[in-house]
């Protein structure tokens, strides 16, 4: 091990709090003893890092407030730390580690918090995508239909939750009235997407969400109407997709005329 | 088959610049003000689209533009993180910048990352390392980076050679540009009991392309003070005194005020940016006297 790669790994060791023995009396002492200029990094390290969290995870903020977060936050630096020069990039474990995160145990809804706002923050940084070409689709001759694969805009994403997410999320923007919210209401499904350069919500029906669902899992088409109907005979489908289209959350298609 | 120009070529004017941050996305848009040219941070646009994106497109339409990264991670002895130059070459192809900048410093190890400007033992072998990792970084961007000296708060007993001159011997060694962050001096002169001028002497004219100007904020205890690099102020008055020498010794730089936290209105970088183009023109009006 070079002198330099040792030097690394001692300090991240030491920032990290496991092992303060290899990095000792690597720093010479200078306005202050070196174990506590050490400090100084580890401290700009958890804060860029917890701020990266905090910016993604307001809502969660506010649900368990700020001392709560910022515990949260150091458990889960240590936990899972960050794994890519673009902060934007950090934080994608949050709602499975807040699941198992015993102090969190009582806010069961929390990590399903956690997963809508992650969705939305990589909707907000997600590819762009033209709309789906309408004269194509139109040109498919009906034979065909069934072996269609549908394709979802990049910058979405579907979510199910067993507690009404959506209303939990709206009275915890800034400005909201304050709203009593019954946990037992029932769940929600929902898709989140991008509307110009604003993310929304739309709530789903469970056909609808099943064929979305379908669709990102690139079934085709007749797959994907017999999942929905299934769990929802009366569903009105050429209205559904007719509807995706025009919003632009179901956004190309191809072609699957292999063996049926 | 040349790749056709989607933007002006804007090459980056010796004026001063500002930091283009998401909160003055929209203010920049409507009154575009008299910025010599913008710089952002590169990983902020390293997503696919979206917002962040459709504005910096449309920025970019109007001004000179400045990549500069905070997340590769020169100096570290992991692999280079190719997924990152990646997604920094496809940036560079979208956006056409005039310059691209990065960190002579380290913030990983063992895939596991800081986010933080970590700086270097200036040794030898971290020279050898660090140049060679430019080199590469140069050859996959296929093009020149400039380096930014970090501020810092420690030394290495393993230091064997002077910060200024480990920064020149990487420029020599590599051919890459100096990014000479005025305010970093500054705070690591004060931190660690250096002569800042001692520094710019040190530093060759010729290959210092960039500066920056930021503000520093002070941690107080009970047994001292040390200064830290928040880039959450207006430019001290000494760092400005700083900047003075360095644009008498390096000419008239393109010059950068930064600002990331606790970010005010435009109109205040404005003015900082301003009291930077002054100096920077006091000193064209004195070398064509």
């Amino acid at each position: 091990m070079t002198a330099l790669h040792e030097l690394q790994c001692g300090f991240v060791a030491a920032v990290f709090g496991e092992d303060d023995a290899p990095f000792a009396g690597k720093v010479r002492d200078g306005r202050f003893p070196g174990a506590r200029l050490v400090q100084i990094y580890r401290n700009n390290t958890f804060a860029s890092l917890t701020a990266a969290l905090i910016a993604v995870y307001p809502v969660v903020v506010r649900l368990v407030g700020e001392q709560f977060f910022r515990y949260a936050a150091d458990r889960y630096i240590h936990a899972h730390p960050s794994t890519s020069g673009n902060l934007h990039d950090f934080g994608g474990r949050f709602a499975a580690f807040l699941a198992t995160f015993a102090p969190a145990t009582t806010l069961p809804y929390l990590p399903d918090v956690a997963r809508l706002e992650w969705a939305y923050h990589r909707v907000f940084h997600a590819a762009g995508h033209a709309p789906l070409p309408h004269d194509q689709l139109a040109a498919v001759p009906p034979a065909q239909h069934g072996h269609l694969v549908f394709g979802l805009h990049p910058a979405t994403r579907l979510l199910e939750s067993d507690y009404p997410l959506l209303r939990i999320w709206q009275a915890n923007q800034p400005g909201a009235a304050h709203e009593q919210i019954d946990l037992n209401e029932g769940g929600v499904r929902l898709l989140v997407f991008r509307r110009d350069l604003d993310i929304e919500f739309k709530r789903l029906s469970n056909g609808e969400f099943l064929l979305l669902r379908a669709f990102s899992f690139d079934r085709r088409f007749d797959e994907a109407c017999a999942m929905a109907l299934e769990a929802e005979p009366q569903l009105d489908l050429a209205g559904i997709l007719r509807q995706h289209v025009s919003l632009g959350s179901v956004a190309s298609f191809r072609l699957d005329l292999s063996f049926v | 088959m040349p790749a056709a120009m989607r933007f002006p070529r804007s090459p980056i004017p010796a004026r001063a610049g500002i930091g283009l941050r998401a909160p003055h996305y929209r203010d920049v848009l409507e009154q575009r003000p008299a910025a010599g040219w913008l710089e952002v941070h590169s990983e902020n646009y390293f997503g696919a689209g979206g917002a962040p994106l459709h504005y910096l497109e449309q920025i970019r339409e109007h001004y000179p533009l400045s990549l500069h990264g905070v997340g590769l991670s020169l100096g570290s002895t992991d692999h280079l993180n190719l997924a990152h130059l990646e997604r920094l070459r496809a940036l560079i192809a979208r956006v056409e910048p005039a310059l691209v900048s990065e960190h002579l410093c380290w913030s990983s190890i063992g895939g596991r990352y800081l986010n933080d400007l970590v700086p270097l033992p200036y040794t030898d072998e971290a020279l050898c390392h660090v140049s060679a990792r430019i080199r590469q970084a140069q050859d996959f961007l296929g093009r020149q980076l400039l380096v930014e000296n970090v501020s810092s708060y420690l030394e290495y007993q393993d230091t064997t050679i002077p910060e200024w001159e480990f920064l020149a011997a990487v420029a020599q060694a590599t051919g890459c540009g100096i990014l000479l962050d005025i305010n970093n001096i500054y705070v690591s002169a004060i931190n660690h009991g250096f002569d800042a001028s001692e520094y710019l002497r040190a530093i060759p004219v010729t290959a210092v392309q960039e500066m920056h100007l930021a503000g520093f904020s002070v941690n107080r205890y009970e047994d001292g003070e040390i200064l830290i690099d928040t880039h959450s102020a207006r430019v001290a008055a000494p760092v400005w005194s700083l900047y003075r020498e360095a644009v008498q010794r390096f000419g008239p730089v393109p010059t950068l005020i930064e600002w990331d936290t606790d970010i005010p209105p435009l109109a205040v970088l404005l003015e900082e940016m301003h009291s930077a183009d002054e100096i920077l023109r006091e000193q064209r009006h004195d070398r064509v006297a």
